[in-house]
């Protein structure tokens, strides 16, 4: 019996502890969410020892060679670096970096730079007309295997005009071009590196930013220091940033919580609200450029019939989507681009409308709806996504089977598709970040007609249509922007009564900052911007 | 006995050589491209199709696994296909944290489950014994990833005492050893326990108490050394396990170690680092196997190697 009795009370002991821990995270939490951003600004500056910063991403760095980087993150840390001549702001214009101007030709086919003076590379290198040639002609070069070349694939010559001023003649107009030496994978190496270290300049970055190559330990940290001699010193560069990447969403919170980082992104969507304003941390979120949509394939049926695929725009409660999938961390996509994407504009909603869109059907002969499946990946994000898709298509009838894959699995179900009439893809839940932040990148690649069909591009929805065609042309053979903006201000509109896609949403891009720093943000590409990053105490 | 150890270590070149081309076969028969994922969400297909070339990857099948194993043979496991370094440094870097984590972990799990298991089975249906059993079922059904954050909440957030993740010092390995111990040494105590429950039966522990010996002596000395069997069989393929990496725990850690690199190079299809990690996991489990059979002669002398 006295063993029944002690046995008892040491459960209940460890019953009562579990409840207790339990409890003090729900009655922190709690406190938490009360918060909102008023409070936020309210609280006390959080106490930062030093000048070393950490900031905790959500993935590993992949390169460090801006020629041969594909992700954002990895140009997250590049742009502490190196620098390119031109660059973007908060709003994605295009501003100057290391050309101090620059000028384009009519019909945009001739790009000159005039170059700031006095610049020197981390390793002495002077930066000069021949240091943007050398790094322009290794993208170039034929037998370049480097994965950024693709984008400069149009420059015929870069020409040294003087030591600081360079010419770049383009083999034919393009007008977006400006944008793509805005991209970070226009930055610049220097030439001495490049010399040195051949293709390994993507373990050992030598640039002009503001901060230097410290080390790179894959998988664990990379860290930059101070550059002493950076041209365009603000005197707030901090002694060092170390970016850690952290995976677990929990984890990476944990950390903005403890002190041991400084910065962190992204912040899960579900945490946002629960640890902004606790111990000087402040959560702030901004619209990116990354759009999320449902490519219907229009070489099939019934997404053949433009009345099918408007039904589904109004199917779909983007309010309710946004909840659901996003926590409220998104806004309705109103066009195929975002309003940060140059040359946007915004169209009249696809209001809810569950009426319409059944008369609609009804019209186009489908009265008793169909059934068919999306493609996406198999994150959680994702797969709540096509399953809120699934409920809302439900009330029009339509059966959604919903099939996440792994994203191997997926692009190559999506991509090794020889015919583009023996694609299986039926509808395809994806997302796209025009990573240059011109229209035509937002644009050309997803509906840009046969030429961008799967495998040569991504054009999912298999859309072709020769208006939206001639105007994607038209938008890329001159310089000038406003008859730029004419074309693509039509392609928008046609597109957007047209529906290739569902029209979801914008994502924003979401950070975790403690209240002492000042001037560090994501751009809305979804990449770090430290240039203006101070401490204040 | 040194005869022994030879021949079983010669036998692992067979071995390995069947297991690469199951793991060089398998890796490539997953669906999806690297050349496309190393190509990026933007590429055009002239991209891919240089990344390809660059790769290797437009090669044959059979010639690539030869350039594969004749590599392996001059010490040389390629590059990696994500990150363009050699796939030993990647591998390299990685292996001495996951290591020490696994050794940590393992002696306090084998220490505690021991414990647990020896002193559940004297001391059976009693409250020790209850006790003991529930830790146990706890250990194994608790989930690491919950459990591990858990502790960071508590030890790191609430207290500040250690660190959440990473590896700076010896501090940071607290947390993660008891995360992925604790279902090792629930599972030892598991095994401990029937295994000395059993083995207190038999007629020589009888004939121990009998002539007088001390109790503690009975138990720990001759009935402990007599259930070990079945638990180092136990032991030692939890610690080949362990030594693969464990994703969950290395993600809820952020430890810079093997799992978390399988998991991105099995996302990133990175043939090479896929390759060269399951051959040293192979590796990893004929050379532990062997320790295992080694450790069977010394506690069971009956068990001869010949």
């Amino acid at each position: 019996m006295k063993n029944r009795y002690w046995f008892k009370l040491v459960m209940l002991l460890i019953l009562s502890i579990i409840v207790l821990i339990g409890c003090s995270d729900a009655a922190s939490e709690g406190e938490g969410s009360n918060t909102d951003a008023e409070d936020a600004e309210a609280q006390e500056t959080a106490v930062k020892e030093g000048k070393d910063l950490t900031i905790a991403v959500a993935a590993n760095f992949i390169s460090l060679d801006p020629h041969d980087t594909n992700d954002t993150l990895s140009y997250s840390a590049e742009k502490t670096m190196l620098e390119g001549l031109v660059g973007f702001d908060k709003d994605m214009n295009v501003v100057p970096v290391l050309a101090k101007d620059y000028s384009v030709n009519d019909d945009a086919t001739e790009f000159t730079f005039e170059l700031e003076e006095g610049v020197t590379f981390h390793d002495g290198a002077p930066f000069n007309a021949e240091a943007v040639k050398v790094n322009l002609d290794r993208l170039t070069a034929p037998d370049s295997t480097l994965i950024r070349s693709s984008l400069f694939e149009l420059i015929e010559e870069t020409e040294v005009v003087d030591e600081f001023t360079v010419k770049v003649k383009l083999s034919e107009p393009f007008g977006a071009m400006i944008n793509t030496f805005a991209h970070p994978a226009g930055m610049l190496i220097s030439p001495q590196a490049l010399e040195e270290y051949g293709d390994d300049v993507s373990q050992n970055p030598v640039g002009t930013g503001p901060y230097v190559f410290e080390e790179w330990q894959p998988g664990d940290h990379l860290t930059v220091t101070k550059n002493e001699d950076y041209w365009n010193a603000t005197g707030n560069e901090v002694d060092s940033i170390t970016f850690v990447p952290t995976p677990e969403n929990g984890t990476r919170v944990a950390m903005l919580q403890t002190g041991e980082a400084d910065f962190i992104y992204p912040v899960p969507t579900e945490q946002a609200e629960s640890i902004n304003g606790t111990e000087g941390i402040i959560v702030e979120n901004a619209q990116s450029i990354v759009v999320y949509y449902l490519a219907m394939n229009n070489l099939k049926e019934p997404f053949n019939d433009v009345r099918v695929r408007q039904a589904i725009n109004y199917a779909i409660n983007k309010e309710a989507f946004i909840e659901v999938v996003n926590n409220g961390f998104a806004s309705p996509l109103d066009s195929i681009i975002a309003p940060d994407t140059q040359f946007y504009s915004g169209q009249s909603p696809y209001e809810y409308d569950v009426e319409k869109a059944k008369e609609l059907l009804v019209e186009a002969g489908y009265e008793d709806g169909f059934n068919t499946t999306v493609w996406g990946a198999n994150s959680s994000t994702a797969m709540n996504a096509m399953e809120f898709i699934q409920q809302q298509l439900a009330q029009i009838n339509i059966e959604l089977e919903v099939v996440p894959m792994e994203s191997g699995t997926l692009s190559d179900s999506i991509w090794s598709v020889e015919n583009p009439e023996d694609a299986e893809m039926e509808m395809y839940y994806g997302g796209w970040s025009p990573s240059t932040g011109d229209a035509d990148w937002g644009i050309r690649p997803l509906v840009g007609g046969e030429d961008a069909y799967p495998p040569n591009s991504y054009n999912t929805a298999y859309y072709n249509n020769d208006e939206v065609n001639s105007l994607i042309a038209d938008g890329l053979a001159t310089g000038d922007p406003s008859e730029r903006e004419q074309a693509y201000a039509d392609v928008q509109e046609v597109i957007w009564e047209e529906a290739p896609w569902a029209f979801l949403t914008v994502d924003d891009t979401i950070f975790g900052k403690k209240n002492y720093l000042e001037g560090i943000y994501l751009l809305p590409d979804g990449s770090l911007s430290v240039e203006n990053l101070e401490i204040v105490q | 006995m040194l005869k022994y150890i030879i021949k079983r270590l010669i036998g692992v070149i067979p071995i390995l050589f069947l297991v690469s081309i199951f793991i060089f076969l398998f890796v490539h028969l997953i669906p999806g491209d690297p050349a496309r994922l190393v190509a990026g969400q933007d590429a055009t297909i002239q991209d891919v199709e240089n990344v390809r070339k660059e790769l290797g990857l437009d090669q044959p099948i059979h010639i690539q696994y030869f350039s594969f194993i004749s590599g392996i043979f001059q010490g040389d496991l390629g590059i990696s296909l994500k990150t363009s370094r050699p796939v030993f440094d990647e591998i390299a870097i990685r292996f001495m944290p996951t290591f020490w984590l696994t050794f940590w972990s393992m002696v306090w799990a084998v220490i505690v489950g021991l414990l647990i298991g020896v002193i559940s089975s004297t001391k059976r249906n009693k409250w020790q014994d209850y006790l003991g059993m529930f830790g146990a079922v706890s250990g194994i059904s608790i989930p690491s990833f919950w459990m591990g954050l858990l502790l960071i909440q508590l030890f790191a957030v609430q207290l500040g005492w250690l660190p959440t993740g990473g590896l700076d010092s010896w501090k940071s390995y607290i947390l993660p050893s008891i995360t992925l111990g604790s279902g090792v040494a629930a599972v030892i105590a598991r095994f401990s326990r029937s295994s000395m429950m059993d083995i207190l039966k038999d007629d020589y522990i009888r004939t121990g108490r009998a002539k007088g010996l001390k109790e503690n002596k009975v138990v720990w000395g001759h009935g402990l050394k007599n259930a070990m069997i079945p638990v180092v069989t136990m032991t030692g393929l939890q610690f080949g396990f362990l030594l693969g990496g464990s994703v969950v725990i290395e993600t809820v850690f952020n430890w810079p170690g093997l799992g978390r690199l399988l998991i991105d190079s099995v996302a990133f299809r990175d043939y090479p680092v896929i390759q060269a990690e399951m051959l040293l996991f192979a590796l990893q489990f004929i050379l532990i196997n062997l320790i295992v059979d080694l450790i069977y002669g010394f506690l069971n002398p009956q068990i001869r190697y010949d």
